[in-house]
């Protein structure tokens, strides 16, 4: 039933533009809103995310014969918060500044809804190396909607890029924009900037088939 | 003999929203021209900032997002207005014109244009800016010219700045809190001008009582409970400005009296309640109708009348 | 005491509502070389014709048959030749059949057949000679007036109002009918009083009528049972369910019916066509119609039915400069007309011009949520809430804000700020709920 022919190639970028998870799913919109403060936090929780995506997705699909219907999401959570911990350790040890940034946002990396929806939606059904291409492409592309947000709150709220100063001493920051009802308002704007163009796009590729 | 059809009434008031929004820029007149007195030209070139910003962005954001253009109905006006009237007059040029650009389309144009706004554009955006620029808009500075005969001292050549009435309230006199020789934004420091506003919109109707009245005396009657100098509480900070140019927007507030009442109660309880407990040195009237707004379609829907026939009779 | 009721306005205020024009104007005759009758005037089937081209009929004579529980006959309205029975597009959706008579000059009456005095008529014959007259409500609905008279068995009527409010614009006929033929009206209340067995009759009047008030008040010296009532002008004083508000305090039930709180109510101009049915045993042949805006001379006419609405212009002195536009009625709810060509109906009371200026409508502008049409809504309804509806195309959502209760007066649309045309959406939108069924 769920034997639809799909390719490496168009599952990765699937995850990246058609079924993004943050600007077309609207999944794990929290932890965007907490880890887009700056472009570097964003890149950091991105990164980590795709880790968990990538390492629970191949080891999901390994077991997806095995585990039982029933048991499958305290099973799924399992495997998610095992390679949780690992990135959280490996951030702790080796990334101490991005550690202290991101810090309880690292281990809510298992509730983010994106990981178990992907396991849930694709891991369970499909093999190996598709599983682990949906989860690098969904990975990068909530790593890629991460530093776009990340980088308009950064520019915008304390006036750097990736903690570079963009503009003189004279810039006076916004600093709405680097609280949460900043982030709502970024976020809800690119969304709509997002779905206006890609409708526009749609309506102009419908035009010319007909 | 070219006859219209059309449907009736064939004579319909002459009244507008153009008419509506004309007589709140009239009642704004007074206010506008204290604000300008008190604080000088710095305060003109603020207000002119807001208000050519807003209606700049309604006309460019109307013409791009292809709807009707509908800058003549002044609305953008009255709400550049109103974001310049809530600057301190040391506000640089670009503070006000980023904050009506937010008002005008965040605000409004967003969420469909006049009519549809669910919160004050001039409010919110007041809002957005406190958080944004909390020292830019947190600091109050005494006029450069006084009104009347009074004691007070006008800023110097460079203004420092003051603390708001609202902090020090004992240490203003009630003729200078009338006046406006005190510290504050450009448009809530002369209450007499907002008094003359007030009273010329329940003239010519455009607005009507109860709002600013039960605002204004919920505040002072928990105020007067509580033992605190009524007056003066009445008479501090962007009360009286907020209560009639703000809390009285059409959009925002509920459409029955019952409703408006029950609105105007609860905008004066949290303000009283902010400055007793003191949770904002910037007063709670920004956000005590912004609070209020939010809650309007909830009240709109508890509210409603007995519809002709629907009322039991007394046989 | 002056009655009134919650809600309503002032429309054309400063203009005195537009009636000084045809105010002082008195009551001028006017018959037609030719009348165009239509068979559907009133609420109820067509009537059905029963002469044909060339007969040659006397003035009052019986042209069209009753059809129905509703119906009511039709009778010619000048004596003449009956030169053809067609079908006419008229003001309603579908053409109307109509007889059209071209006069004789000589109008000479059909054999009558009076009941006399208003004491002596046999008092179960009044109502018939009401329905044998072609009666119907004058002042704009046309409900056939003999089913009026006959309430059902569960409605005890004790309350008999005359409607002497004409508060509609430009409307100045019941006015100078109340002024010249007070005895008249009072005659026609005693007889439907008489009829329906009720005690107490009340004619209520507008005070912006003070002349029609005294006037009234002389003619009801003496009578017993009947008063004459003076109510706050507002717009719609007249209408039904607001003047029974106004002079009893009494609501009529929604979806209900006067009769239901035992009240009836008829336009003054009706009260005196009952007279002429039953003392002179005259049916309903004409009726008087304030002519008035851009002619030349403003007139209440007392037009013969039928008349086209150009010959009654025209005796109004005709155009005074380019016509914009025409209605029939007052501005508030009058019914703009393609071409001058119609009739005039059993209830048309007014016929007003615009010129060209004034028939320009400004365009529809976003609701600003100022509540000014709630203020005036005479039903208490929210119209802001039934715009929203509507436009959503929410009936049955509409018909829970009870928007089958809006009497469709139009006072909502005079105040909206935003020119929005809320009295045209909720009449399309009750039509809309009843044809579904929702």
């Amino acid at each position: 039933m769920h034997e639809k022919k799909h390719s490496l190639r168009g599952v990765f970028v699937n995850g990246i533009l058609n079924e993004n998870p943050t600007f077309r799913l609207v999944l794990g919109v929290c932890p965007t809103l907490a880890s887009t403060t700056s472009a570097t936090n964003g890149l950091g929780m991105g990164l980590a995310a795709t880790f968990v995506l990538l390492g629970s997705n191949v080891v999901i699909s390994l077991l997806r014969n095995i585990i039982p219907d029933k048991v499958r999401i305290p099973a799924f959570i399992v495997v998610i918060s095992t390679f949780v911990t690992i990135i959280q350790m490996l951030i702790q040890a080796f990334v101490p500044a991005l550690y202290d940034a991101l810090g309880l946002f690292i281990p809510l990396i298992v509730v983010n809804c994106i990981i178990l929806a992907r396991a849930e939606a694709f891991a369970a059904k499909y093999s190996v190396l598709l599983s682990a291409a949906d989860g690098l492409g969904m990975g990068l592309g909530f790593t890629g909607a991460l530093i776009l947000i990340g980088s308009i709150r950064e520019m915008i709220g304390s006036g750097t890029i990736f903690g570079n100063a963009l503009f003189g001493a004279s810039f006076e920051p916004m600093l709405l924009v680097t609280m949460a009802p900043g982030g709502f308002i970024v976020f809800g704007l690119i969304l709509g900037i997002i779905n206006t163009v890609t409708e526009r796009v749609s309506k102009r590729k419908g035009a010319q088939a007909s | 003999m070219n006859l219209r059809l059309s449907t009736g009434p064939h004579f319909v008031s002459r009244e507008s929203t153009q008419t509506l929004m004309l007589d709140v820029i009239i009642a704004l007149i007074p206010t506008t021209a204290a604000g300008i007195y008190l604080f000088g030209t710095k305060a003109a070139w603020v207000l002119a900032a807001a208000v050519i910003t807003a209606v700049a962005c309604e006309y460019i954001f109307q013409k791009l997002a292809k709807r009707p253009v509908r800058v003549t109905d002044l609305s953008a006006v009255v709400t550049g207005l109103l974001v310049g009237l809530n600057m301190p007059a040391e506000a640089p040029l670009w503070l006000p014109a980023i904050g009506s650009a937010i008002a005008i389309l965040l605000v409004k144009e967003l969420f469909g244009g006049i009519g549809h706004n669910f919160l004050n554009p001039a409010l919110l955006a007041r809002g957005i800016l406190l958080a944004s620029w909390p020292a830019r808009m947190s600091v109050y500075f005494m006029p450069v010219r006084l009104l009347g005969n009074t004691s007070a001292i006008p800023a110097g050549v460079d203004a420092v700045s003051s603390a708001t009435p609202l902090i020090r309230p004992g240490g203003y006199e009630i003729y200078d809190l009338l006046l406006g020789n005190i510290p504050g934004t450009i448009g809530e420091v002369c209450k007499i001008a907002i008094l003359i506003g007030f009273l010329y919109m329940l003239f010519v109707g455009t607005i009507k009582w109860h709002i600013p009245v039960l605002f204004v005396g919920t505040v002072a009657l928990i105020t007067w409970i509580t033992g605190g100098d009524v007056l003066k509480a009445v008479l501090s900070g962007g009360l009286l400005f907020g209560a009639v140019f703000m809390a009285t927007d059409y959009v925002t507030n509920p459409m029955l009296f019952t409703g408006q009442v029950i609105f105007a109660i609860g905008c004066g309880v949290i303000v009283a309640v902010v400055r007793m407990t003191k949770a904002y040195p910037e007063e709670g009237v920004t956000f005590a109708i912004l609070l209020m707004n939010i809650l309007t379609p909830l009240i709109d829907r508890m509210t409603s009348r007995k519809v002709y026939g629907t009322v039991k009779q007394h046989a | 005491m002056k009655f009134s009721f919650k809600g309503g306005i002032h429309p054309l205020k400063e203009q005195h509502e537009g009636k000084m024009p045809s105010r002082e104007q008195a009551i001028k005759d006017f018959v037609a070389e030719k009348v165009l009758i239509p068979m559907d005037m009133h609420i109820g089937a067509p009537s059905e014709p029963c002469v044909k081209k060339g007969d040659k009929v006397l003035l009052g004579q019986v042209i069209a048959t009753p059809v129905g529980k509703f119906g009511i006959p039709v009778h010619a309205s000048v004596s003449g030749e009956v030169t053809g029975v067609v079908s006419f597009q008229q003001l309603g959706k579908k053409p109307s059949m109509c007889v059209e008579i071209t006069s004789d000059g000589r109008d000479e009456w059909v054999e009558l057949n009076p009941l006399g005095e208003v004491e002596a008529a046999p008092r179960e014959r009044i109502i018939q000679q009401v329905k044998d007259a072609g009666i119907c409500g004058l002042g704009g609905a046309c409900f056939p007036t003999h089913i009026k008279m006959s309430p059902a068995d569960n409605q005890k009527v004790d309350i008999v109002i005359l409607n002497g409010a004409e508060c509609e614009t430009f409307l100045t006929a019941d006015y100078r009918l109340m002024l010249e033929e007070p005895e008249h009206i009072v005659d026609g209340l005693r007889a439907i009083m008489r009829a329906m067995n009720v005690q107490k009759g009340i004619i209520a009047i507008e005070d912006n009528k003070k002349e029609a008030i005294r006037s009234m008040e002389q003619a009801v010296q003496g009578r017993e049972g009947i008063r004459v009532v003076t109510l706050k002008t507002k717009y719609p004083q007249g209408g039904e369910k607001q003047l029974i508000e106004s002079v009893t305090k009494r609501q009529v039930p929604s979806g209900g019916l006067p009769g239901d709180i035992g009240v009836a109510v008829f336009n003054v101009g009706t009260a005196a066509a009952i007279a002429d049915a039953v003392i002179y045993g005259k049916p309903l042949v004409s009726r008087i119609t304030t002519v008035t805006g851009c002619v030349r001379a403003p007139s209440n006419l007392r037009l013969r039915i039928g008349t086209s609405f150009q010959d009654a212009i025209d005796a109004a002195g005709g155009f005074s400069e380019e016509p914009g536009k025409v209605f029939a009625g007052g501005s508030m709810t009058g019914i703009a007309i393609p071409d001058t060509g119609v009739s005039v109906i059993k209830a048309n009371n007014g016929i007003v011009v615009l010129n060209q200026k004034d028939a320009i409508k400004k365009p529809e502008t976003s609701c600003i949520r100022c509540g000014r049409c709630i203020d005036a809504c005479p039903i208490k309804l929210s119209p802001q809430r039934l715009n929203v509806l509507v436009d959503q195309a929410d009936l049955s959502g509409a018909k829970k804000h009870h928007v089958m209760d809006c009497i469709v007066c139009g006072s909502c649309s005079y105040v909206c700020p935003a020119k929005i045309e809320l009295c045209a959406k909720f009449k399309e939108a009750k039509e809309k709920i009843t044809a579904r069924r929702i």
